[in-house]
């Protein structure tokens, strides 16, 4: 479960590194409108015992509703969710046990952080000792025991956040929902939290699906992501299928940054395409059709300065409009004929520097180019 | 939330009409609201046009072709208005000290205030007419200091009348005031200094249309409160100054003469949402005007 | 010049005040004399007029009427309102503006002209006995200050909580009385004092639905001083004027008076 997949750069298949475990989740067919709005639509989705899953996706997706429909809070209008071999569909929320991590954490100020974190297992009839002994072990967990008797309004965010997740897995609930939960702290701590509640989980095992807007967070956290878009998912897989291998224009323009050239196919000749762009001749992976419409795209660190071997790379030339210092690497800025935006990021200067307006030669390999139907 | 094209919408099973199902947290209470406001109000607007044989608006003629009614509806909205009018004199500058007022002080001053509105209305008036009395503590103030040489008959005068009525409304004119002025930047005022503006006119082209709503709102609810009293004009002038609370109420427990009462009780229930509407409608335009 | 508006707005202020706490005021030292004029300055000290309250049996059957009217209508508009206000905040209802200013406009009611619509609508469906009607009555009469309070007291309250109280194993009505209640306490018990109050001081909604049986504190208090007033009443008005003390001092502690105002 630990091959967080950081594939190499290069040509891999949709299966992430590791071949998913057996569905803990099933979501079939789910469909879900608000008046004539639909807000998702014949969704499904799968998710393995201890997976941890990223619904990713712009507001207004549809990933809150999803995640609202898995918790009971909210009923479908079609469609099954099935929970360890469970038909829960229309089971009400407090019988689900599915915990949730809410985006404001949703602490009771009027209890104290043990009463908080207690509050599920008394609802299950566990009180005394077992209560006591359970509340320590899931602060224990988030390193908060010494806060047992403070109130949750003098603690900080972070804190906060710890005694919510204290909360929702005091439980041992099936599966463990988070609802954007990094969104109210500051970036320092946001990636210090991600690293160590991504540790508690896998520890502990638990399904997790996690709703963010946050690319980064996304890739840094999970398994597998679902890139939502329209009600739909339009990308699962694991993160670095998602990054180099997006499933279509959307998710590569969601998820991380692109230089993209549309484009008409010219020629098809072996598993290989040429396409024509306004900065020439371009080839890429896959088959269309000569005379299709199409984008080209390229991530910015697959781009190198200067010319190669012409069988293995696409090769432009472009002015330099912009170079932007970044510290750990440098983004070139260029500009296309038709004012195309080209980015290229740089670990680093060539030597003796660039100047912005020199005319530079671009090459990226055939087999790091994207190729997508033209919107 | 997003919305897909009409085509992905089109394909899906027809339209369910879903109410939230919380909905039904509302209806005990909308339906105790029907039973026992709603339905009792239009109760009495149909008892109001309604004769011994059949419909009749012989209670509304009776009282708006009576010269004795016409002069008590009159009188009523003459003494609510003097009463809306000293109101708003004496409690203007003195809602404007109370939100210049800082911290504990203002808190104390704040309770002080608030203090007789929570304080029984027959309390208060009882005590109104302790005060009034020719050895009341007003004429024991009187002539103790001077300022006349026997003491003055208060009792079941029309002065008295008032200045019960703006004891106990003021209140209720002060606290909107108050909450208003509290919200207004000073800056506005000291901006209107520096722009070498005089203090006079900086007041009335400054502070008080910024201080308007709270006028209305307030007079409003004094006006409203003061047409409609019973229990301090029954007190301190009874039958000396009939109101058209003083009718209803003798209609209803005295001469059992229900269409009349009844026809002066939906006069009342005009006037009342007039003044609603009306001001309302002034704070809206007002608001329209600040934009 | 300023200086010199802002000192006549304090004095006013001053004078004000002292206008609007003599009368008040005025029933204590009156309560503790002798006479039995209301004479001033008072003469003399003593504590009879406060024993004469349990003498005067009209009193205290009233109080103890007036009491128990306005705890239960008090009581039933908080749950009542309260349910009504979730259902409102929580978008549930078509409408929500329309029905906030249904159940709030018995406000803008006169007093009279409700006490005159209840006393026929008692009448039509066969109420005859004076407590039923005068609790219903009671129950409109203190819906608003409920709905007020404890819509104010919504907005501030963040329903996410019912959320997580139901995915921790409440059930919705559990959740509502677990999460929310606790947390609107201080707005339910500052609309509930206040709903109290003004149950408690009504005067002109409750003068049609009394009968002889049943009479209420104010119109008891009223009837004796048109009837033959002497310090007795001032006694029972300071009384009255201590526990209202009482309960405001109780409100200041639990919201702050000027939010209790404010809404």
């Amino acid at each position: 479960m630990n091959a967080l997949a950081i594939a190499a750069p290069g040509p891999t298949t949709e299966a992430p590194a590791t071949a998913p475990p057996a569905a803990h989740v099933e979501i079939r067919q789910l469909g879900k409108r608000f008046g004539a709005n639909t807000v998702l639509q014949d969704l499904a989705l799968s998710v393995g015992q201890g997976e941890f899953i990223s619904l990713l996706g712009p507001s207004g997706c549809g990933k809150t509703t999803l995640l609202r429909l898995i918790a009971g809070l909210m009923l479908p209008d079609t469609g099954t969710i099935t929970i360890g071999g469970r038909d829960l569909t229309r089971t009400p929320p407090h019988k689900r046990n599915v915990g949730v991590v809410f985006q404001n954490y949703a602490l009771f100020p009027h209890l104290t952080v043990a009463e908080n974190v207690g509050f599920g297992l008394r609802n299950r009839r566990i009180g005394g000792e077992e209560l006591k002994r359970r509340v320590d072990e899931a602060l224990a967990l988030v390193r908060m025991q010494a806060f047992a008797e403070r109130s949750v309004t003098a603690l900080s965010g972070g804190q906060q956040q710890r005694i919510a997740v204290a909360r929702a897995i005091a439980v041992e609930p099936a599966i463990l929902l988070l609802d954007e939960p990094f969104s109210a702290l500051d970036r320092k701590l946001r990636e210090t939290m991600q690293i160590e509640l991504r540790h508690i989980l896998r520890d502990l095992g638990i399904t997790s699906i996690f709703v963010t807007h946050d690319q980064d967070e996304a890739l840094v956290m999970s398994d597998r992501i679902a890139v939502m878009n329209q009600g739909q998912i339009e990308h699962f897989g694991a993160p670095s299928a998602i990054y180099t291998h997006p499933a279509s224009l959307f998710v590569l323009e969601f998820v991380g940054q692109s230089t993209r050239l549309p484009g008409l196919v010219t020629r098809t000749e072996g598993d290989q395409v040429e396409v024509e762009t306004a900065l020439g001749r371009l080839r890429a992976p896959g088959g269309y059709l000569a005379g299709s419409r199409v984008v080209v795209a390229v991530r910015p660190e697959a781009v190198t300065l200067g010319e190669g071997p012409v069988a293995e790379f696409n090769m432009i030339k472009a002015p330099l409009a912009d170079i932007v210092y970044l510290g750990a690497k440098t983004q070139l800025h260029f500009k296309g004929p038709e004012g195309e935006a080209i980015q290229v990021d740089l670990a680093r200067l060539p030597q003796g520097g660039l100047a912005a307006g020199a005319e530079l030669s671009l090459r990226w390999r055939i087999a790091d180019t994207m190729l997508f139907p033209a919107p | 939330m997003s919305t897909l094209p009409l085509a992905a919408a089109g394909a899906s099973p027809p339209r369910r009409i879903t109410l939230d199902p919380r909905f039904v947290m509302a209806l005990p209470g909308l339906l105790f609201m029907g039973l026992v406001f709603a339905f009792p109000l239009v109760l009495l607007m149909s008892k109001s046009v309604q004769g011994p044989d059949g419909l009749s608006l012989a209670g509304y003629g009776r009282i708006l072709g009576d010269a004795y009614y016409r002069g008590v509806i009159w009188d009523s909205l003459t003494l609510a208005f003097r009463v809306t009018l000293i109101t708003l004199l004496l409690g203007y500058p003195a809602a404007y000290a109370l939100a210049r007022a800082k911290g504990t002080l203002q808190v104390f001053l704040f309770a002080l205030v608030f203090l007789p509105l929570t304080v029984s209305i027959i309390v208060k008036t009882f005590g109104l007419t302790i005060m009034f009395r020719r050895e009341g503590i007003l004429n024991w103030f009187l002539v103790n200091t001077g300022l006349i040489d026997a003491p003055m008959r208060f009792v079941f005068t029309e002065m008295s009348l008032v200045i019960g009525m703006v004891n106990v409304f003021l209140p209720f004119l002060i606290l909107p005031l108050y909450s208003v002025m509290r919200m207004l930047d000073t800056r506005y005022l000291d901006a209107a200094a520096t722009l070498g503006t005089s203090p006079l006119h900086s007041f009335l082209r400054v502070f008080l249309p910024l201080t308007m709503p709270g006028v209305i709102a307030g007079a409003s609810i004094v006006f409203a409160l003061s047409v409609a009293a019973y229990v301090t004009p029954g007190l301190l002038i009874g039958e000396r100054y009939m109101t058209m609370s003083m009718v209803m109420a003798k209609a209803f427990l005295n001469f059992r003469d229900y269409q009349l009462g009844s026809a002066m009780a939906c006069i009342m229930l005009v006037i009342a949402l007039t003044i609603v509407f009306l001001s309302s409608f002034l704070t809206r335009n007002l608001e329209a005007k600040g934009r | 010049m300023a200086a010199l508006a802002r000192l006549f707005a304090g004095l006013m202020l001053f004078l004000v005040l002292v206008f609007l706490l003599v009368p008040i005021a005025i029933v204590i030292p009156i309560s503790f004399s002798e006479s039995t004029v209301f004479s001033f300055p008072p003469s003399g000290f003593s504590l009879r007029w406060y024993e004469n309250i349990r003498n005067a049996d009209g009193i205290i059957k009233a109080l103890w009427l007036s009491t128990q009217i306005a705890a239960l209508s008090t009581a039933i508009s908080l749950v009542l309102g309260t349910l009504c206000s979730i259902a409102i905040m929580r978008g549930a209802v078509p409408g929500a503006r329309l029905i906030t200013t249904f159940m709030i406009s018995p406000l803008m009611i006169p007093g009279l002209v409700l006490g005159i619509a209840f006393l026929h609508a008692a009448r039509e469906v066969g109420l005859r006995d004076g407590y039923g009607p005068l609790l219903l009555a009671h129950v409109v009469v203190t819906m608003p200050f409920i709905m007020r309070t404890v819509l104010a007291s919504l907005a501030l309250f963040d329903f996410t909580m019912v959320d997580a109280a139901r995915m921790l194993g409440c059930s919705y009505p559990a959740a509502l009385w677990r999460a929310l209640v606790p947390n609107i306490l201080p707005g339910f018990v500052s609309g509930a004092l206040f709903a109290f109050i003004v149950s408690f001081d009504n005067y002109p909604v409750s003068i049609f639905l009394v009968d002889v049986h049943t009479k209420t504190l104010p119109i008891q208090l009223l009837n004796q001083l048109e009837m033959s007033p002497d310090p007795t009443l001032a006694a029972v008005a300071t009384v009255m004027i201590v526990l209202t003390i009482a309960a405001l001092f109780v409100c200041d502690r639990l919201v702050g008076l000027r939010r209790m105002a404010a809404v």
